[in-house]
């Protein structure tokens, strides 16, 4: 067997979570550098992953496989493709930003940074995992400690935003098992013996009633982690209360799971009821958009303004996967990659400015340029890429978006691009109130501008939005084979055609010819 | 048949009940102190344990062997319960060691207590016949009967002891009245042999059910009762609020043990061939349970309560293993075994916190924990998650094989209502980690900064408890496989 890379990048930060945990008490200045290194050295291993990794096959790369318990099918089987590979990056640049932005965090500091980076962990296991119960496993393990981070560090009202938290992703992982359980075991009527086995299930043939139930179980859970309209009200609490590196994750990279798990497992195993399902879904999705950057429009708070906002791109997210395009689904995949970029940062900012002023409604701001340019700038650049402004990389994920979903769901697409201009309506009215014109308030007057550090926090974020938006090419790459192969499998076992550009002015030419 | 091989088919329970006598005996005569009782009771558990592991090395996997007229059944099974049952009160008087010792001379009573409640539980788990059953149920069942009053200065725990010994006792003649009817119906009250009743039902067309199928239900709703299934559950909460804290552990983990050693044999082994009447009547019972123990488990405000109907809950979880029959006898040993590990911690968690000797235990008792005795409060924690079915802790293992055992059996609703119950869970076992970790102690003044000072005993049990949850947290497998072997056959 080869090196075990995967095992290493979900084993390295947890080894971290447990020596910060073990670091003695009285050198609590050494608890950052530690975590820190730890999860650098994450990163480290995942721009190995991202060196080595194959461009061209679907199939799935650096697998490893070892039997765990024969007689229930169980498997340590880690794997990634282009589409989990990206999302390990992210994740894994997205934490030593998050651990390093957190320095306020002033008490049980060592809980804070076990707790992260054990949630670290736990969100690249279920990345990397091919196993349907192991997957499970890291998905709920993974609720521990973002329960802890928004219980106990978290704002006024953390408590109930905490446990909200908690119950929703609950309520819709405890209904998954149930759907893994009963997958596990129909795949046993026909193979024999139960498999958990993600390839071995591929190769289960399912019943539409079975597709259809178990689709339900799984999607329910990740539109709940996504959040789809209406499961989504938990999450403005939850990254209103938590704090800034908690909000980074959540927004980041949680919410990516949800989308990660539809594209993963819905639409590959249970590929009849996908294609039955998409105007549910793509509905619920144009709602989400719609609603999400309505709601965010009115906001006063700018931390819940870009909390709805999460609602609203991930409303994108959601459409393009089940525009079931090859555009559609590749867009889907970028714009997560995206969104966790932009969110990531306008939080790391709300963050900033919370931290100095301890407050984040937007009226106790206004002129803030005059004052903080950097800061300004910097947030300005960030709310463009969000909104999508070419040549920065919202653009080209909403772009792909917008057109893979006007190939097979043209009202949609049309209804979506609304959001767009939503978006440029709540971000740059945000930022005109708060940046823009004479300073109102004079507590306002003598705020820094950003220190070293935090434009060392942003830099990555910034440069890599640049990147993105002007040569996204080797993403798309990345992303493109196994997207096809995705598509591809759907219209294997369904009747469904995957629309290309230019197939409905050929399709009489082709009838014509005899 | 060969003496001293029936002899030694009882040998655990003759190693225990040596250990009674000679408890008791020198109690009298010399005033000893109380190490002795712990030397005694320790030499007694662990002769008991090591002759159960020789019985699981010769028996496991095999037909029951049949000693003493057909009266006890010798094999994985039984083997199996005596090696967790033992252990487990070893662990239950460490855990109780000071409430024993604050009890002064009447603790070496006590301590024999426990003994006889431990030969008693193995003794239901190894009986051949209905009426030893009943023998062991009675012998187990009055020991915990005085156990749960044992400080007779509280009001409250005498009302736990008079409230259990009542009710136990009507159960208990439910049960046997129920064993009168199963033998006006098939003539005969042994499980195994010729003439027993898997024998009689597997050949037998009855054509008039009617007695059998009363006799069952009675069987049932008098284990029902032991094992604090709902809706059989009502003396649970009152009598582990009363009772002792620091016996409250054993006295929760042993009677779940007993109970569902017992009725899975009576069910798959005697009442095997009649499957199809008693798994329905199974399934409801564990529906109700989940959802009863879940829903009144989130109004508690006392954690001794709230484990209570947890353990409810929990009850209805190892019935859904039940709803398979023989195939979910591994997997409902594997949940028995590390949910009595947990219980029995959170309980003695909960004795450590509000004292001994104390039955009730509020959730102000709790607040600021994490702060005062961060060790005491990340295993309450561990127990808590365990309890609420979060992976890489005993508690998902044992989840997902109940569940697993009850799809494979065609209740995939059963499986839903228990996933549900599960997430509800989540959230007042959380109650009580949120007042651990997110409250702050109530009165600071009162050297409240300082946690409770915690015995050797508590921790022992603690360290087991803790490490029998993450090792077959993260790798069930091995357990689980030897569990194939713990089937009655």
């Amino acid at each position: 067997m080869d090196f075990p890379l995967l095992s290493v990048i979900v084993l390295l930060p947890a080894v971290g979570g447990l020596i910060v945990l073990a670091l003695p008490r009285r050198r609590g200045e050494l608890v950052l550098p530690v975590a820190l290194a730890l999860s650098l050295l994450t990163l480290a291993a995942a721009c190995r992953l991202l060196a080595s990794f194959e461009v061209g096959p679907a199939s799935f790369q650096f697998e490893e496989q070892v039997t765990w318990y024969e007689p229930w099918g169980v498997s340590y089987h880690l794997g990634v493709d282009g589409i989990s590979l990206l999302m390990v990056l992210l994740t894994a640049l997205l934490f030593p930003i998050a651990l390093l932005a957190s320095t306020s965090i002033t008490h049980r500091v060592k809980g804070f940074f076990a707790s992260m980076l054990f949630l670290e962990a736990g969100i690249l296991g279920v990345f990397v995992a091919l196993d349907l119960l192991v997957f499970f496993a890291f998905w709920e393990v993974m609720l521990v400690p973002m329960y802890f981070i928004i219980g106990m560090w978290g704002g006024e009202r953390r408590r109930y935003a905490a446990l909200k938290f908690l119950l929703f992703t609950a309520l819709g992982s405890a209904l998954m098992l149930a759907g893994i359980l009963a997958l596990a075991l129909l795949a046993g009527d026909q193979l024999g013996r139960p498999t958990f086995d993600f390839v071995e299930l591929l190769g289960v043939d399912l019943g539409r009633a079975a597709q259809f139930w178990l689709f339900g179980a799984f999607a329910l859970s990740f539109a709940i982690k996504v959040p789809l309209f209406p499961l989504h009200t938990w999450l403005p609490d939850a990254h209103v209360e938590a704090p800034t590196a908690g909000s980074v994750i959540l927004a980041g990279v949680l919410l990516k799971m949800g989308a990660y798990g539809l594209i993963r497992f819905n639409l590959t195993l249970f590929p009849e009821a996908s294609v039955d399902l998409v105007p549910l879904l793509a509905v619920l999705a144009v709602i989400g958009i719609i609603y999400g950057a309505v709601v965010a429009t009115v906001q006063k708070d700018i931390k819940r303004l870009v909390a709805y906002s999460s609602v609203s791109h991930l409303g994108f997210v959601v459409l393009g996967i089940f525009a079931l395009t090859t555009q559609g689904l590749q867009g889907g995949v970028i714009q997560m990659v995206n969104h966790g970029l932009t969110t990531g940062a306008l939080f790391l900012l709300v963050g900033m400015i919370y931290e100095r002023r301890h407050t984040r409604q937007i009226s106790d701001y206004g002129g803030l340029a005059t004052v903080m340019p950097l800061f300004a700038g910097a947030f300005l650049f960030v709310s463009l890429a969000s909104i999508g402004l070419p040549p920065l990389n919202g653009f080209v994920g909403e772009f792909l978006v917008l057109l893979g979903s006007y190939l097979s769901l043209p009202g949609f697409a049309v209804a979506a691009s609304l959001g767009v201009v939503l978006a440029a309506v709540y971000l740059l009215w945000a930022y005109q109130r708060m940046f823009t014109g004479p300073i109102t308030v004079e507590a306002n007057r003598g705020l820094r501008d950003l220190g070293f550090r935090e434009v060392a926090l942003l830099a990555p974020i910034v440069a890599l939005i640049l990147f993105l938006g002007i040569f996204p090419k080797p993403a798309l790459d990345r992303v493109e084979p196994a997207v096809q192969g995705i598509l591809d499998r759907i219209e294997m076992t369904t009747n469904y055609q995957v629309p290309q550009f230019g197939t409905e002015a050929d399709l009489p030419a082709a009838e014509g010819q005899p | 048949m060969n003496v001293s091989l029936t002899f030694l088919s009882i040998a655990p329970e003759i190693a225990l009940a040596a250990a009674v006598i000679l408890l008791l005996m020198v109690e009298v005569t010399w005033k000893l102190r109380a190490a002795v009782w712990g030397a005694i009771a320790g030499a007694g558990l662990a002769a008991a344990t090591a002759l159960s592991a020789w019985q699981w090395v010769a028996h496991r996997g095999a037909d029951a062997g049949l000693f003493w007229h057909e009266m006890i059944a010798v094999d994985g099974f039984s083997a199996f319960a005596g090696m967790l049952v033992f252990p487990l009160a070893g662990l239950g008087l460490m855990s109780a060691w000071r409430l024993a010792v604050s009890q002064r001379r009447r603790g070496a009573e006590f301590v024999a207590l426990v003994l006889l409640a431990a030969a008693g539980a193995h003794l239901m788990a190894a009986a051949g016949d209905l009426i030893m059953l009943f023998i062991g149920l009675e012998v187990f069942s009055i020991s915990l009967y005085v156990l749960a009053g044992f400080t007779r200065e509280r009001a409250d725990a005498d009302e736990a002891s008079l409230k259990y010994f009542l009710l136990g006792a009507f159960a208990s003649a439910v049960f046997l009245y129920g064993v009168a009817l199963v033998f006006a119906a098939t003539g005969t009250t042994t499980i195994y042999g010729i003439d027993g009743i898997a024998d009689y039902l597997g050949g037998t067309i009855i054509f008039r059910p009617g007695v059998l199928l009363a006799g069952l239900a009675l069987l049932l709703v008098g284990m029902a009762f032991k094992v604090s299934a709902a809706p059989f559950h009502v003396w649970a909460p009152d009598v582990y609020q009363g009772a002792p804290g620091g016996i409250t552990g054993f006295l929760a983990a042993s009677a779940k043990v007993a109970g569902f050693a017992a009725l899975a044999r009576v069910l798959t082994a005697a009442l095997g061939p009649r499957a199809d009447d008693w798994v329905p009547a199974v399934a409801v019972l564990a529906a109700l349970s989940v959802v009863v123990g879940t829903l009144l488990a989130v109004a508690q405000d006392d954690v001794k309560r709230l484990l209570a109907y947890s353990s409810v809950a929990h009850a209805g979880f190892i019935l859904t293993a039940l709803v398979a029959g023989r195939g979910g006898i591994g997997d409902m040993w594997f949940y028995l075994a590390t949910y009595a590990l947990q219980v029995l911690g959170a309980f003695t968690v909960a004795a450590v916190v509000s004292g001994d000797g104390a039955g009730r235990s509020p959730l102000s008792h709790w607040n600021g924990l994490g702060r005062r005795s961060p060790w005491l409060a990340a295993a309450m924690t561990l127990m808590l998650l365990a309890m609420g079915g979060i992976p890489l802790t005993a508690g998902f293992a044992g989840k997902v094989a109940v569940f697993r055992a009850a799809i494979d059996a065609g209740y995939l609703w059963l499986v839903i209502v228990a996933v549900l119950a599960t997430v509800a869970g989540l959230f007042f076992y959380l109650r009580v980690v949120v007042a651990m970790y997110l409250s702050d102690p109530e009165e600071e003044a009162a050297g409240a900064l300082a946690g409770p000072a915690v015995g050797w005993g508590a921790r022992i049990v603690l360290a087991v408890a803790a490490a029998a949850t993450l090792v077959f947290g993260i790798a069930p497998w091995p357990l689980l496989e030897v569990l194939r072997d713990a089937l009655p056959l």
